[in-house]
């Protein structure tokens, strides 16, 4: 598939993506990061910062401050309700989504 | 001999020790940074989180306790890290505010004088001949002082050229 639209389409996904990562359990930016790493999804701080600040304006997820052993204190994010709202609309629409390219590409049944 | 800059980063306790090059690649970083966030609400927070992120990176480098790190590792820090991408707050508070809808402007076209009644007239729906009779009457009534808020609206109302680009801008703006 051609990079460039394959690429807009990650994009406009991450925020889909990031918000199934933070649904399993509280994360922290890195462990977002790690879990993204070796998929299609994978990104960095400078692209992941700016997104969880917008998702939290829109009271998509919140964090909360946890001290660490190792460093300084981090940043734990969870889904808020409206996150996990959100999340569900999201899951139900993509399967209708992939039902319809398929069905999309199949001839239509003669009677 | 060579320079040795100590620079402190959010949450860190310890400042790190930069070489030049290093300081000066850090520097750009961040300056970029706040310019690609320049319309982020959340610009300061984000830019603490990413000096958090480099700092953490940068303190598990190996010896990285009391050495002077090199330019091209915070380079290579800084490519981790990535570029800032301001994203998209899906077409809404991102862009920049739509122009207010124009309540009053002066209009060009068809105009007598300033164009302050052909605008009264689109602003209003009233047809152009009776904002201007209206004008007339109350200038004689003021005894002239209605050409004086006449001219007060020259100056003070935005002016299009003509009707059609006065209703685009209103259709544009919510």
């Amino acid at each position: 598939m051609d990079a460039g639209k394959s690429g807009a389409l990650r994009k406009g996904l991450l925020e889909f993506v990031v918000l199934a990562v933070v649904s399993s359990g509280r994360a922290y930016a890195a462990d977002i990061l790690q879990r993204l790493g070796d998929t299609e999804f994978a990104t960095s701080e400078g692209t992941l910062y700016p997104l969880l600040s917008r998702m939290r304006r829109e009271r998509l997820l919140d964090y909360e401050w946890q001290e660490s052993a190792s460093g300084p204190p981090r940043k734990y994010y969870r889904l808020t309700p409206n996150g996990r709202r959100q999340l569900a609309a999201f899951r139900t629409y993509w399967k209708s989504l992939t039902r319809l390219i398929d069905e999309l590409g199949t001839p239509p049944c003669k009677p | 001999m060579q320079t040795v800059i100590h620079v402190a980063l959010s949450g860190h306790a310890t400042a790190f020790q930069l070489d030049e090059d290093g300081y000066v690649s850090l520097r750009r970083y961040f300056e970029r940074a706040r310019a690609g966030l320049a319309r982020d609400p959340d610009r300061e927070e984000i830019l603490r989180d990413l000096e958090q992120s480099i700092g953490e990176k940068l303190a598990v480098l190996p010896h990285a306790g009391g050495r002077v790190i090199a330019g091209h590792e915070v380079d290579s820090v800084l490519g981790q890290v990535g570029t800032v991408d301001p994203g998209s707050d899906n077409g809404q508070a991102r862009r920049p505010p739509p122009m207010r809808p124009w309540r009053f402007c002066r209009i060009e076209q068809d105009k007598w004088i300033g164009g302050v009644c052909t605008g009264l007239a689109a602003r209003s729906g009233v047809r152009v001949d009776w904002v201007r009779t209206i004008f007339i009457l109350a200038t004689v009534f003021t005894g002239g002082m209605m050409a004086l808020v006449y001219l007060a609206l020259v100056f003070a109302l935005p002016v299009f050229r003509t009707r059609d680009d006065y209703e685009d801008m209103c259709r544009l703006s919510p």
